[in-house]
């Protein structure tokens, strides 16, 4: 049977060209509509594998709907969060945000359902200039800074991934979108990787994340979250994996990730840092390789944005509402937005893999994995990192924000409340579905890609373990959170790690860790912009006074010998001119004579 | 010579003369309008002609025979007979689409002087239509001195659109222009003549291909060629008269400038330089490769340090024109016809660009782009269309550029991956300028210039960027029929390359033994 096949980006891009034009009581309703046809579409989709939507275009053929198991569960994560976040943003008035916001999503959808390079790379360059339209929304000097930053450095991105494949078409013929031979990589398969690696947010290619997300709108931030660094887990998982050197990005990233997250200030910084330690799970998942650790890295993308979604429409909701996103401008917000609280609860212990919660179910696959496939270290290490999870995100966050010190001004104060109505419905959405995929595990385990392998998180040994490790922590936490207040920098809290004891671990941290970092930071943020445009200015000078001072130079010159020839030959005196003649005419006698 | 033409007189049809009468039609029109005194009759009278002259162009297309390298459309009339020279004209895969490219930007560039030109509108007029003469005339060409006349007869119409109607520093801007060029030309001269003694006395241009000149003279030749048509492109470090005029030039002649002239240069490599020295080529093609990259690179950090938006634009133009010349002189098919379609997507994207330039100029008077900031909150329609010209400029997957680079670096790949990693900075450094540019006048900053009275676009100036938006999109999504005009073109003219220096080798073997 040949089912009819629309793009599910294609209905999004549609809606979206359509928005500005539909206004005042249709508006919503039509928000609503939109997104809710494409997740049809894709449910749809999904009943069908196979695929649709192949053109011949020039030499090549393009694939735009590859439809199988892995593209399922990510198209249909990526299209409930569209409905999610629209709802959340459907108080917006800047039509423009929405549209570019579906513009996101449809890059999304079009990447993940991309059969061939070159259609990926139309969705991938359409996701990154889409999300930072997001950026520039805000409109301040700091947003637009930003958002210029962090469209370099994905064009940047996009040509590695360009280059990667056009090497790799010169060397196999061959455009389709498939599994690399990770097992003896050529410089193709590391541009390829290097290029989806930089949507990862993979060290050290990651600073533009927290910079970009603590600057986009709120729903900027809710859908930015979502979809850039799990569509690059999607190719990923699509491309390398097996990939050993995966592995250790992957663990480096989850450790790094959440090393700054503890000590961020920032509310979106720090979920910012922490997306890139989650991350760091799923792409120490697609490095392991195995079915298990395949299915954990998807599982926990599909988790991971339901959460972290949840909690960016949480942050999204305070800075919206009072204004501010700093912990040290915050606290005590208890009374004034419960509601809010609850859903960031809610996050932050899915976040931090309570059992019953979405990131339980999800996190615990890849690191058995590890153990699986006898990678203890990574096992360990991702394990210690869930305790630095549930410190930042579980306990310190809502801590600081919810209770503690009131740090608010009387203004922020006054203005703080419960977001609209729309906002809650959409966080309320977000909240049910993380403890619902908790509680009820087959829900997301049958959409896995891999149906061979069976999992089960709630083993007597498994949760023993979580709720041991978590109780420890939140203890640690009581005891010691007055050292753990934020500062008004991105500084080093030194006395909490000498209380912890662990002084290498410490000097490793404040020496090539931070050292490292603020490089990589700075170099981002001033060097890479500053050069760039100090070499321009360079240039620019050196065209006007080095070429064409030797164009405009040679003219000058040529007009002020013309002048002193007039001044010197032609003086209007007949003897003159006659002396000279003669004697020019003598020369050249005498040099057709010798010669 | 005659197995190289398709002659139309010898079946006698409805194209037999057409390519006569695109080329004299805005003539007449131009000198029909020396004689009118009304300055609202003059555009619609030029707008009619021009319209007319792309009306007419169309069936060329259609008739245009796909299945082969000769010449087509050809009308041969004896004109100088003592020297020998010919009214000789036709087109083929190579330079049809340039002719149709011609032809269909200059009504729009009569729309763009509508309100714009305000004194000497005949004049202005005149000067347009016989610019669209003589720009044909060196498309068509097939004989060296017709086609001499006409390259440098192009240079009066539009050394007069800078000088009269320019800004500021027009005279500076337009004397340069014009001297420059015309001293690059000055050596192409002496090697139609030294060309024209030794292919027994005859300036039939495809004659002249493909013939075994000595080592010695074909790099002579070359250089000639070289320094006329590299000045043309412009090829870096000989660009520096481009910005002077892009600056000074009213819209139109900037559009003109940058879609049609720029691109003889590219055509002149193509029509003359390969063919008929391929020896001096392949010698000298890597020099030229470099000098491309060079102009990648150089232009993009030039076009990131001005403040000025025609400037800019200016700038990037070197670094896209870099590109062409890039996939030219790797000479291999991917290459080659991915510059041939990025000439054509250069016209269109940036004649755009310049005509969404001079309508903000129209409005607040200025170039500088800190006056421009953050007009985009009260011109919706119009940052809309910036945006795609701006997002294609730099090479956006679906749009034509994209197509166009990605052709070339592909070819570029197949000759050298260095020079092709050497390519890839432009790319990102197009990103930032463009993005620079846009993120500006979009949103601009907390600061902006009040421009509360600023109005969006009107009709007419829709009308004038809808065109251009639309093969944006065409040639991005849908580039197959364009690469089939000029495909067997292109494989013939490497074939003959590389044929030509088989038997070359197939020689010096022989002499060796």
């Amino acid at each position: 049977m040949t089912i009819s096949f629309i793009h599910p980006a294609l209905i999004m891009i549609v809606g979206a060209c359509l928005l500005p034009m539909v206004r005042g009581p249709f508006r919503k309703p039509y928000m609503f509509l939109v997104p809710l046809l494409t997740f049809i579409d894709v449910i749809y989709l999904s009943q069908h594998a196979g695929v649709y939507g192949v053109f011949q275009f020039m030499n090549w053929e393009l694939t735009f709907g590859r439809v199988d198991r892995l593209s399922m569960i990510f198209a249909f994560i990526m299209s409930l969060m569209a409905i999610i976040g629209t709802i959340y943003g459907m108080h917006v008035e800047d039509e423009w945000q929405h549209v570019a916001a579906w513009f996101y999503v449809a890059g999304s959808l079009g990447a993940i359902y991309a059969g061939d390079y070159i259609t990926l790379f139309l969705f991938w360059e359409m996701m990154a200039f889409a999300s930072t339209f997001l950026i520039w929304a805000r409109k301040d000097e700091e947003a637009l800074a930003a958002g210029y930053r962090y469209i370099l450095v994905h064009t940047f991105g996009g040509v590695v991934l360009l280059l990667g494949f056009v090497l790799r078409y010169q060397a196999t013929g061959n455009l389709d979108f498939d599994q690399l031979n990770v097992s003896s990589p050529e410089l193709y398969t590391w541009l390829i990787m290097a290029g989806l690696m930089l949507n990862a947010a993979v060290p050290p290619l990651h600073s533009w994340l927290p910079d970009a997300y603590s600057k986009a709108t709120a729903i900027g931030a809710v859908f930015m979250c979502a979809f850039t660094t799990k569509t690059a887990v999607y190719t990923l998982i699509r491309s390398c994996s097996g990939f050993e050197i995966l592995i250790y990005l992957g663990v480096i990233m989850a450790i790094y990730g959440i090393i700054y997250a503890v000590m961020e200030n920032d509310v979106r910084k720090l979920l910012g840092w922490e997306i890139i330690s989650q991350v760091g799970y799923m792409v120490a998942g697609v490095g392991i390789g195995t079915a298990l650790a395949i299915n954990g890295a998807c599982a926990h993308a599909f988790a991971h944005i339901l959460y972290k979604g949840l909690l960016f429409m949480a942050a999204g909701a305070i800075l919206t509402t009072t204004g501010r996103q700093k912990l040290t401008q915050l606290g005590g917000l208890y009374k004034k937005m419960p509601g809010t609280m609850i859903f960031m609860l809610i996050g932050g212990l899915a976040v931090s893999g309570l059992p019953l919660m979405s990131g339980f179910i999800s996190k615990s696959m890849i690191i058995s994995a590890a153990f699986e496939s006898h990678l203890l270290w990574v096992g360990f290490a991702l394990t210690l990192v869930s305790a630095g999870t549930f410190l930042a995100a579980g306990l310190r966050l809502p801590y600081l924000i919810f209770f503690g010190k009131n740090n608010c001004s009387e203004e922020t104060w006054e203005k703080a409340q419960d977001p609209s109505w729309n906002m809650q419905l959409a966080m309320t959405i977000g909240g049910f579905l993380c403890i619902f995929l908790g509680c009820y595990t087959p829900f997301l385990y049958n959409m896995l890609p891999h149906t061979d392998v069976v999992f089960h998180p709630y083993n007597a040994y498994h949760l023993s373990e979580t709720i041991q490790i978590m109780a420890f922590t939140a203890f640690g936490f009581f005891m010691l959170r007055k050292y753990v207040m934020p500062r008004d920098t991105t500084s080093l809290d030194l006395d909490w790690f000498y209380r912890m004891g662990g002084r290498a671990f410490l000097w490793t941290v404040k020496n090539p860790l931070q050292w490292f970092d603020n490089v990589v930071g700075r170099f981002y943020k001033t060097v890479g912009i500053n050069c760039l445009m100090i070499t321009s200015a360079f240039w620019s000078w050196f065209d006007w006074n080095g070429i064409d001072g030797v164009v405009d130079g040679t003219a000058r010159c040529i007009r002020a010998i013309g002048r002193r020839v007039t001044i010197v030959l032609q003086r209007g005196e007949i003897q003159q001119t006659i002396y000279y003649t003669v004697s020019f005419a003598a020369v050249l006698l005498v040099a057709y004579v010798w010669l | 010579m005659d197995e190289l033409l398709i002659k139309s007189a010898e079946n006698p049809n409805m194209y037999s003369h057409i390519l006569s009468l695109l080329i004299f039609l805005p003539l007449a029109g131009a000198i029909l309008l020396l004689f009118v005194r009304n300055e609202s009759f003059a555009r619609y009278w030029a707008l009619c002609i021009t319209t007319l002259t792309a009306i007419l162009s169309i069936p060329l297309i259609n008739a245009f025979d796909r299945t082969t390298s000769k010449f087509q459309f050809v009308e041969q009339v004896d004109w100088i007979k003592s020297l020998n020279i010919q009214y000789v004209i036709g087109v083929d895969g190579i330079s049809i689409l340039l002719v149709m490219l011609t032809t269909l930007i200059m009504p729009l560039c009569v729309l763009a002087s509508w309100s714009y030109i305000k004194t000497r509108v005949q004049a202005f007029m005149v000067c347009l239509l016989i610019m669209e003469c003589a720009m044909l005339g060196v498309f068509m060409a097939l004989d060296f001195v017709l086609f001499y006349i006409l390259w440098e007869a192009m240079l009066i119409p539009m050394y007069m659109l800078i000088a009269i109607w320019g800004g500021p520093r027009k005279i500076y801007a337009s004397v340069k222009f014009f001297l420059y060029t015309l001293a690059g030309s000055v050596m192409l001269l002496v090697a139609i003549i030294w060309l024209y003694i030794h292919n027994g006395y005859s300036f039939f241009i495809p004659d002249m291909m493909w013939q075994n000149y000595s080592s010695t003279a074909q790099i002579f030749l070359f250089l000639a060629f070289f320094l006329a048509f590299a000045i043309k492109v412009p090829m870096f470090p000989f660009h520096t008269w481009l910005p002077a005029a892009h600056v000074e030039a009213p819209t139109a002649g900037s559009v003109i400038l940058a879609s049609v002239l720029l691109k003889m240069g590219t055509y002149g490599f193509l029509r003359f330089a390969i063919p008929m020295t391929p020896e001096a080529t392949m010698t000298l093609a890597p020099a030229i490769l470099w000098l491309s990259i060079a102009g990648i690179i150089y232009g993009g950090f030039t076009a990131l340090a001005q403040s000025d938006m025609k400037k800019l634009i200016a700038y990037s133009s070197v670094g896209h024109m870099g590109f062409v010349t890039l996939g030219i002189f790797v000479l291999n098919t991917a290459g080659v016809e991915g510059a041939i379609l990025q000439m054509i997507n250069h016209g269109i994207t940036t004649g755009a660009l310049f005509l969404c330039i001079g309508m903000i100029y129209e409005r607040t008077h200025s170039r500088e782009l800190r006056d421009a900031t953050g007009v985009g909150k009260h011109m919706p329609i119009y940052v809309t269309f910036l945006t795609f010209f701006s997002l294609s400029s730099f090479g956006f997957p679906g749009t034509n550029s994209f197509v166009g680079e990605f052709m070339i670096l592909a070819g570029t790949f197949e000759h050298s991956i260095w020079l092709a990693l050497a390519a890839i900075p432009g790319a990102v450094l197009a990103a930032a300028y463009m993005l620079r540019m846009l993120q500006k006048i979009v949103w601009g900053g907390t600061d902006n210039p009040d421009q509360s009275w600023i109005k969006d676009l009107n009709v007419r100036e829709i009308v004038t960027l809808a065109p251009f938006l639309f093969f944006v999109f065409w040639i991005g999504l849908g580039a197959q029929p364009f690469i089939n005009i000029i495909h067997v073109s292109v494989e013939n003219l490497l074939n003959n390359y590389h044929g030509f220096h088989g038997q070359v080798i197939a020689i010096s073997d022989l002499i060796i033994q």
